[in-house]
């Protein structure tokens, strides 16, 4: 992971950018991130954080964390590891939509009007899940009192600007600017 | 002067280390076992440290020198939030432990941020009923020279501030301790350890200083004297609290509700005299708790004096 951090205060830029790796390190994702660049302005206060992430590799096929068999009338989703379960859960309300997805126990789910082949194909991308343990990495970097944020997105790079009042139009364009070096990375 | 000693040993026999302490006129502040190991924190008259040092070998045990005994301290944080906490304020908080004080964490309510920062009145009150604060800010050097150090600029105790960046001069405060700053793991690496030894050191020099202070126009009664009487109050004794009493510098927190027992308290006599008429006795801002001030020598003489006057 490569970290770039720019600024005013040269304290504070090696300072963050250590909490930032031991941040990573204790929540075990410091190789979903491929780029990491922060800007701080102490003096404005303007505090931006740029994460371009790494792609997601090894979805999940449905099989490997759940055992699928056809019953009358749909199929029962017997969870075997625990860990998926939400992610699981979530992707078959998508498909399925919830009035045909009844969660019977903590591990047993039952779709109505589907088969096992129907599931087969299906494929749970950690990638989401990655994205939320990555912002929450984010909010716990950032200052408590800069309160007030504006975020860039875009499907790799995240780009979150944080002051204490409010921006100056020029803050969110230098925000912006770094987002979109991020993404031509 | 007493002096404020703990003694690390075994349970054997150490009734008898207890009755030494009471015979030569020393106190037991507080004791701690843990299966056969005792930690006894007592005090004694400095003059007779001598004979303690003496039944300590003779008992296998060992005895450490606690600066910090005797006194309760107060780490602030600018929150309470997982951006301050548990490190490095508690990490600060366990070093103090380790010389012996009786410490408190404390966030602030609207402490985090540079010129959002603030603290209210009644915060400042809770913190000055300490013996000492140690404030703990961030990393950015603009916001703890320009801003944050207006947290202790008006607390009237004394103050060490500890902040990331080297700043030569932080004003308001008694003592400095730089290179700490924000932290999100346990303070363990050799040169973190020495800081917080930097900060432990800081506030003994405080600590002692105030001593020193107190010396200059001596107390009527020492505290453990005062923590002695009050241990035999019932309400003391059925308390549930790890520390009901805890001793200050220059008096006492008794962790009893005020309005149900400041007459019981008042009442305790101490060398002839009601402790009511030897110490202030006022309600403490933390809820369920008296804090006891103790009067000088001289400032009970004077009022002595006064009312020999007016009764003529």
């Amino acid at each position: 992971m490569e970290m770039i951090t720019e600024g005013t205060d040269q304290y504070a830029q090696d300072s963050y950018a250590k909490l930032f790796e031991q941040i990573l390190l204790e929540m075990g994702i410091t190789n979903v991130l491929e780029k990491v660049r922060i800007l701080i302005r102490a003096d404005d206060p303007l505090f931006v954080v740029s994460v371009k992430m790494r792609k997601a590799a090894g979805a999940k096929p449905i099989y490997d964390v759940a055992q699928l068999d056809d019953k009358e009338g749909g199929v029962m989703v017997s969870i075997t590891d625990e860990g998926y379960a939400p992610r699981l859960l979530a992707l078959l309300w998508k498909t399925f939509g919830r009035d045909r997805v009844e969660q019977l126990t903590r591990f047993e789910i039952y779709i109505a009007g589907a088969t096992r082949m129907d599931l087969w194909e299906m494929r749970i991308s950690p990638e989401e899940e990655l994205k939320a343990q990555v912002l929450d990495a984010i909010w716990k970097l950032v200052p408590e009192g800069l309160k007030i944020r504006h975020t860039f997105s875009s499907p790799d790079v995240m780009t979150i600007a944080n002051t204490e009042h409010g921006f100056q139009p020029n803050w969110l364009a230098d925000a912006e600017k770094l987002h979109h070096e991020m993404e031509a990375d | 002067m007493y002096q404020v000693l703990m003694f690390d040993g075994g349970v054997y026999k150490i009734n008898e280390f207890y009755e030494l302490i009471e015979d030569i006129g020393g106190f037991v502040i507080q004791k701690t076992t843990i299966q056969v190991q005792i930690l006894v924190t007592f005090a004694i008259p400095e003059e007779d440290r001598g004979i303690i040092e003496k039944k300590t070998r003779e008992l296998g045990g060992k005895l450490i020198d606690v600066p910090l005994a005797g006194s309760e301290i107060v780490v602030v944080g600018p929150t309470l939030g997982r951006h301050h906490m548990p490190h490095p304020i508690c990490d600060i908080a366990e070093s103090l432990r380790r010389y012996g004080a009786i410490t408190v964490v404390m966030g602030l309510a609207r402490g985090r941020g540079k010129q959002t920062a603030q603290i209210s009145a009644e915060e400042k009150a809770i913190i000055e009923e300490y013996d000492a604060a140690v404030f703990v800010v961030g990393n950015f050097r603009s916001c703890v020279e320009k801003y944050k150090y207006k947290l202790w600029e008006d607390i009237q105790i004394p103050v060490v501030a500890t902040c990331g960046p080297e700043i030569e001069h932080l004003p308001a405060c008694e003592a400095q301790v730089c290179g700490i700053g924000r932290k999100v793991e346990r303070m363990r690496r050799p040169e973190e350890i020495q800081k917080l030894e930097e900060v432990s050191s800081k506030v003994i020099q405080i600590v002692l200083a105030r001593r020193r202070d107190v010396d200059s126009d001596p107390l009527f009664v020492h505290p453990a004297e005062i923590k002695d009487r009050l241990d035999g109050l019932e309400a003391i004794q059925g308390s549930l609290r790890p520390a009901p009493v805890v001793l200050h510098v220059d008096g006492v927190r008794a962790k009893v509700p005020y309005d149900k027992y400041k007459d019981a308290i008042a009442a305790l006599e101490i060398y002839g005299r009601r402790l009511g008429e030897i110490a202030d006795i006022t309600p403490s801002r933390m809820e369920g708790s008296v804090l006891i001030k103790i009067k000088s020598r001289s400032q009970v003489e004077e009022e002595d004096a006064a009312k020999a006057k007016g009764s003529k």
